[in-house]
């Protein structure tokens, strides 16, 4: 299976937080005051809120199965629902292609009823015809395999058969989208390769499948691509090998009480993660640039159709003709060697790339480092002796210095410096002027996100 | 992931075009709502039908206590009212009065107990698939009117056999109109106490006392054109409660065989209409609260 890296979303998270309010034993979130005794007087407990998402963003594509790892309470779970549109997110938005579909651990949705009761409703649930609900029935009998268990009531049912009912009566509606939590992992080997086969099928009419599995065996041998969650947030997002191959050591260590390994790898990941941005790319924007708000519809005008609402399908048709074209069935019609006198082509000078247009020719190839935040990017003026500089004038006089001569400011001063010394320009300064510790050689990253 | 960095080095951060995605989850507008409902139509009805068979199959006698329950009950009302006490109260055919007054208000009553916890009984449904949420109040009345349809074929047939005999004439086709008028009204009640369940939990320790409020008020047990005669202010604000309405419809169309004052019909219709459109709409506007609990 390849990974289409470039094509179109079928899901995007952008920045989704999600917290809960939950009431607690906790002795430290007990309220104080009159409120205490309200409290004590209606035996409510005390509350806090839970930062279940801390801003997560994630684009899946078509034909992607992504896993997603992570500890218990990690916000996977929540994660799925808020994509499901089950729960909506207090923050950030989600937007998908297609309704997706949820397959969580409870499983049963009418345990009185019988097994093929409950296909029954969960087809029409979904919004197929009773027609194409009783289609649909034998396919899922068949890729259920319950044999004659489908006429218990499904509250008789152990979890694995429900959970195999569940996935089956989900594949019924053929969805585009699906999310499952934790949903296969009870099944025994027959079932898994029957649902693996069903979701393959799945992904190549370009679905896409967000799996979380706490085996990360199966998100090895499952996924395409992998992310790992940690209190809310995504702090990995790769190929499902690496990333998986990093979860299960860290997990082993946990379970080994290697707590020292444990807490040095995730620290380790942490102090990697970038938190990922999208650019979300609003094709409204593009054609009809006007904002919504400034354009108010009057009464003789009439609106156009809802914006977001359809998916413009474009079909091109391949009108197939039997017959050969007759250029085909006469191979004379070209010359096969062409003789004569011919001008050489000539081709239209091409204007120059932007970037030689615009500024100074660069005296290095490497492009400066990339700025983690553009929008807020400053801008610094800077004068061209190095002891006219601000960071100069303050260090000889006192009152601003501690001020000028923070991290960040150095770092800057360093980078700028080295960029002249590549240019060969630069001019070296008395050591006085220009404060640089010594310790900083290279700015990491974390240093120049705080700056920017 | 794709990183697009353009040739200026501004950004890393990746593009992505929204063409043709939604916001998952989001209200939809009225008309698609509605449009949505009604294809989901067939699943309301077979989730109402699986509930009534749920809630009986459990018993030895399935089916059965669906007429064995009004039989009892009326066979209960006319052995104390009729046989032990033999009260009329100045009422002509007590007991055609009381039966039509409890099975009526009974089938109301169970669509308030039921819509204040649909959402809460639903959750399983809500959490697995993506349907218009107002097919769960929606639901849990027609279940109702399922469970209500024996017991109104048991109440004529006895009717018709208990004495004293009732007067029959044309006017019994009227119940049609009126159990419609009814339902329609029920489902707007079930719509709105389903979000105002959901918001404030406590409510569905609260219904059951309103509804007992509301039974003595909507005489069901006692004429209150009597009861109140010294009292209009009260007695006219009992006459503006609906179910005071559907009763007294009721008896006069099944038991009595006399046409009904028009403000009476008026009455019916406005709040059955009048709380179809404000429940579904108070409904519809909290569409997306009712995933989290």
């Amino acid at each position: 299976m390849d990974a289409p890296e470039n094509g179109p979303a079928n899901i995007i998270a952008e920045d989704v937080q999600v917290r809960y309010t939950v009431g607690t034993k906790d002795p430290a979130h007990r309220s104080k005051g009159l409120n205490r005794l309200r409290d004590i007087a209606l035996g409510r407990q005390g509350q806090t809120t839970v930062r279940a998402l801390r801003g997560v963003s994630l684009v899946a594509r078509e034909g992607e199965m992504i896993g997603i790892v992570g500890a218990n309470g990690s916000g996977k779970s929540t994660f799925l629902r808020n994509v499901a549109g089950v729960e909506q997110p207090d923050r950030g938005r989600i937007l998908v292609r297609y309704q997706p579909l949820l397959l969580g651990v409870q499983a049963a949705l009418q345990p009185s009823l019988s097994g093929s009761e409950n296909v029954r409703l969960g087809c029409l649930a979904m919004g197929l015809t009773p027609e194409e609900a009783a289609e649909a029935y034998e396919y899922v009998v068949d890729l259920s395999a319950l044999g004659a268990a489908i006429h218990r009531p499904m509250g008789t049912y152990s979890s694995g058969m429900g959970a195999r009912l569940r996935f089956a009566i989900a594949l019924a509606a053929r969805p585009k989208i699906l999310l499952i939590d934790e949903a296969l992992s009870t099944g025994d080997a027959s079932f898994a390769e029957r649902s693996e086969r069903a979701m393959d099928e799945l992904l190549a009419e370009a679905g896409t499948v967000l799996l979380v599995n706490h085996a990360a065996k199966v998100i090895q041998e499952l996924c395409t691509r992998a992310v790992w969650m940690h209190q809310g947030e995504i702090i990995m997002d790769g190929p499902a090998d690496a990333i998986a191959e990093k979860y299960r050591w860290w997990a082993w260590n946990v379970a080994k009480g290697k707590e020292y390994i444990a807490g040095k790898l995730l620290h380790d990941v942490v102090r990697n993660a970038r938190k990922e941005e999208i650019n979300i790319l609003e094709p409204e924007l593009v054609k009809n640039p006007i904002p919504r708000h400034a354009k108010r519809p009057s009464k003789g005008q009439k609106v156009a159709a809802a914006r977001h609402v359809k998916r413009r399908e474009v079909i091109e048709e391949v009108e197939e003709s039997t017959a050969l074209p007759l250029s085909a069935s006469a191979p004379n019609v070209w010359p096969e060697r062409i003789e004569g006198n011919f001008p050489q082509a000539t081709f239209p000078v091409l204007p120059k790339p932007a970037v030689e247009a615009v500024s100074i020719q660069r005296a290095y190839d490497e492009p400066p480092p990339l700025r983690y935040r553009p929008r807020e990017k400053r801008v610094m003026l800077r004068a061209a002796d190095p002891r006219d500089r601000a960071s100069a004038v303050a260090e000889s006089s006192d009152l601003t210095s501690r001020r000028l001569a923070s991290n960040a400011h150095r770092a800057a001063e360093q980078r700028y410096r080295m960029r002249q010394q590549m240019r060969g320009e630069f001019v070296e300064p008395h050591n006085e002027t220009v404060p640089i510790t010594t310790g900083v050689e290279q700015p990491d990253s974390t240093q120049r996100e705080r700056e920017g | 992931m794709s990183e697009t960095t353009n040739p200026l080095g501004l950004t890393s951060m990746p593009s992505v075009s929204s063409e043709g995605l939604v916001p998952v989850g989001k209200r939809t507008s009225l008309r698609s709502y509605l449009s949505g409902l009604w294809n989901r139509r067939h699943f309301i009805i077979a989730e109402s039908r699986a509930k009534v068979s749920g809630s009986t199959r459990k018993n030895l006698l399935g089916y059965g206590w669906l007429f064995l329950n009004p039989l009892l009950s009326v066979l209960a009302f006319w052995f104390i009212f009729g046989f032990i006490l033999k009260t009329s109260d100045g009422v002509e055919n007590f007991i055609g009065y009381l039966v039509i007054g409890v099975f009526f208000f009974q089938y109301t009553a169970r669509c308030v107990t039921g819509g204040t916890g649909a959402i809460r009984s639903g959750a399983a449904m809500i959490r697995a698939f993506q349907f218009p949420r107002a097919a769960l109040p929606i639901s849990t009345v027609a279940r109702n009117l399922l469970d209500f349809m024996p017991s109104l074929a048991v109440m004529i047939l006895l009717l018709i056999v208990i004495p004293p005999l009732e007067h029959l004439s044309w006017r019994i086709v009227l119940i049609v109109p009126i159990i419609a008028l009814q339902t329609i009204f029920n489902v707007g009640l079930s719509c709105l106490l389903a979000r105002a369940g959901h918001m404030i939990p406590d409510l569905g320790n609260l219904m059951s006392i309103l509804s007992r409020f509301w039974l003595y008020g909507s005489g069901v047990f006692f004429v209150i054109d009597v009861a109140l005669a010294d009292h209009p202010a009260l007695l006219a604000l009992m006459r503006i409660n609906p179910m005071y309405s559907y009763l007294e419809l009721t008896r006069d169309s099944l038991l009595y065989g006399v046409t009904s004052p028009w403000w009476m019909w008026l009455s019916a219709a406005t709040w059955a209409f009048g709380l179809l459109v404000v429940g579904f709409l108070f409904f519809w506007r909290g569409e997306e609260s009712y995933g989290r609990s």
